[in-house]
């Protein structure tokens, strides 16, 4: 059900042309009755959606409901308990798929940054590169140099983490994400851990990678951002996909008393 | 005052008659000590690391079962040896050794064993000092890295070991302190660090206050000199508190840039330029409120 809610929901402007023929074939990844138990707490059930080449995915919903394990279980850093994730339709949870391999084709910026603590703000950008795409240091400093400057923290190259604002943070993070070519990045509630100030110069940076066509996966509290860069929004409650489909769809005209609710209260604040 | 005056005076003769062989003594308690502690940092990084290897559950059964016995084997080690006091082990080691062999394995000089026996003993301590340091750096650092598609070796080497070593920095120091001190215990089996320079001497002299004197000091400069080293070491580590900004230079962006406002500080900014700083966040500020609203 929430499948076709998602075909539904794809972005009907910019790619007609495509839209028609989209099946779950295509998708980059495809998340299939994904479930995701803590001991007796279940906190994912049957979740299934598909994100296609382009897609901004925000996942939107209350803390708790379960977004971040979902993230997180997408890029493999929690186990599924059940349920599949196809990569370009193969199940990266089968014995023989190289994790690491995956993880690397799907880039990850987390809530509390993780930069690199005992590396310069270059070295953090470099090193994944050297170690895990095997590029020459020369190769590895120009990617690096290259997503630096797209998000303007080519001055602090040789600054260490520690010595940085969190927005500048967050910053380095993304473009240590970039850097490795991915095909999707996978966003943890990126703005949630800044200072108010902040959060601007980080969906700015967010917004103008959605406009280069990259396929993004947004879990976020940031609803004016959901609903301008997004071409697919997903509610989750409790564990579960209440409503998905196009910005317009569930911030306009949601259909789920739950939805309403839950954006009733966000948009009072 | 005129105690003191006489024990310095008693000192300065016994250093004169015998500074070279209490300068020996220190010369080999710090070979030993040094010598000792490395190797059992050496020791204890690896017993650390295999420790702390995760099990995925995509490996193979054969691959868990080995890694579970060298574990439960590797922490017999640290329970033995952290459990029994070094002077024991030295013994043990020295005359355990010929008695099971039949004297076909003896000790030729009493180097070997001594280094042996403070090296398995400060490994038995590092392997959980090492373990301690691994697990205290921010699970997100891993998360970090396997994000980019590190494997466990790769996170290991490039993030967590640095992380963890430079943690750990003055519990290395500790260590070598106490080994300073305690490898004064390897008189047992004849070795002739330091203190045992002190037991001959006053054979000879029966000069026990002022030799002591001696040994205080001795002892004392070398741990005095041994924790300034390693603060030292840990500040190079750390590297340097401040940096430099680079210059941003227009031909190293090819591929453009994103718009986040270039960082200037307010107070270097001209009132002209403040005001539209301002004006830029006000209308900002305005826009969000006014999506928000809608």
């Amino acid at each position: 059900m929430a499948d076709q809610n998602v075909q539904a929901g794809s972005p009907s402007g910019q790619m007609d042309g495509q839209t028609s023929g989209r099946t779950a074939a295509d998708a980059i990844i495809s998340v299939r009755h994904l479930s995701k138990s803590f001991g007796k707490h279940e906190v994912l059930k049957d979740i299934d959606f598909n994100v296609f080449k382009g897609d901004v995915t925000t996942v939107i919903g209350a803390s708790g409901s379960g977004k971040s394990t979902l993230l997180r279980c997408i890029n493999l850093l929690e186990t599924p308990s059940s349920g599949q994730i196809l990569y370009h339709g193969q199940d990266v949870m089968g014995r023989h798929v190289d994790a690491a391999g995956y993880r690397s084709h799907v880039g990850m910026v987390f809530q509390s940054f993780n930069l690199f603590y005992n590396k310069n703000v270059l070295d953090n950008c470099m090193v994944g590169q050297i170690r895990v795409l095997k590029r020459s240091k020369q190769q590895a400093y120009e990617e690096a140099i290259k997503y630096l400057g797209k998000v303007g923290m080519l001055p602090y190259v040789k600054a260490k983490p520690r010595q940085l604002s969190g927005g500048q943070k967050q910053r380095v993070a993304i473009a240590r994400a970039l850097a490795m070519n991915p095909e999707v990045l996978l966003f943890d509630e990126p703005t949630s851990a800044l200072d108010p100030e902040m959060v601007g110069e980080v969906l700015d940076v967010m917004s103008a990678l959605a406009k280069e066509g990259m396929t993004m996966i947004v879990v976020t509290h940031e609803m004016a951002f959901a609903r301008q860069v997004s071409t697919q929004v997903v509610y989750m409650n409790d564990g579960v996909i209440c409503e998905s489909g196009t910005p317009d769809q569930i911030f306009g005209n949601p259909q789920s008393e739950k939805t309403k609710d839950f954006l009733a209260r966000f948009l009072k604040r | 005052m005129e105690q003191f005056v006489k024990l310095g005076s008693d000192m300065a003769s016994l250093w004169s008659k015998y500074g070279g062989t209490y300068m020996g003594g220190i010369w080999r308690t710090l070979i030993l000590a040094s010598v000792g502690t490395a190797i059992g940092c050496l020791i204890g990084f690896l017993c650390g690391i295999v420790q702390t290897i995760p099990v995925s559950r995509n490996d193979s059964v054969v691959k868990k079962v080995i890694l579970k016995i060298v574990q439960v084997i590797l922490r017999i080690y640290v329970e033995v040896f952290r459990g029994t006091p070094m002077i024991l082990q030295a013994v043990f080691i020295f005359y355990g050794l010929p008695y099971f062999t039949n004297n076909s394995i003896q000790f030729e000089g009493k180097w070997l064993v001594s280094i042996l026996v403070v090296s398995i003993n400060t490994g038995a301590y590092m392997t959980e000092s090492m373990r301690g340091g691994i697990i205290s750096v921010d699970p997100g650092q891993t998360e970090g890295a396997m994000a980019i598609g590190m494997t466990h070796f790769q996170t290991m080497t490039s993030v967590v070991l640095p992380q963890a070593i430079r943690n750990i920095m003055p519990q290395i120091g500790n260590n070598f302190i106490i080994n300073v001190k305690d490898t004064s215990v390897m008189f047992i089996i004849g070795f002739t660090d330091f203190f045992a320079v002190h037991k001959s001497v006053v054979g000879a002299t029966f000069t026990y206050f002022p030799s002591a004197a001696i040994e205080m000091i001795g002892y004392l400069t070398m741990t005095l000199l041994a924790s300034w080293l390693l603060r030292f070491l840990e500040k190079r580590m750390d590297g340097k508190s401040d940096y430099e900004l680079v210059a941003v230079d227009q031909l190293t962006l090819p591929a453009g840039v994103y718009h986040v406002n270039a960082k200037k500080s307010e107070k270097d900014m001209n009132p002209d330029e403040r005001a539209a700083l301002q004006k830029d966040a006000q209308s900002r500020i305005e826009d969000r409120s006014g999506k928000e609203a809608r």
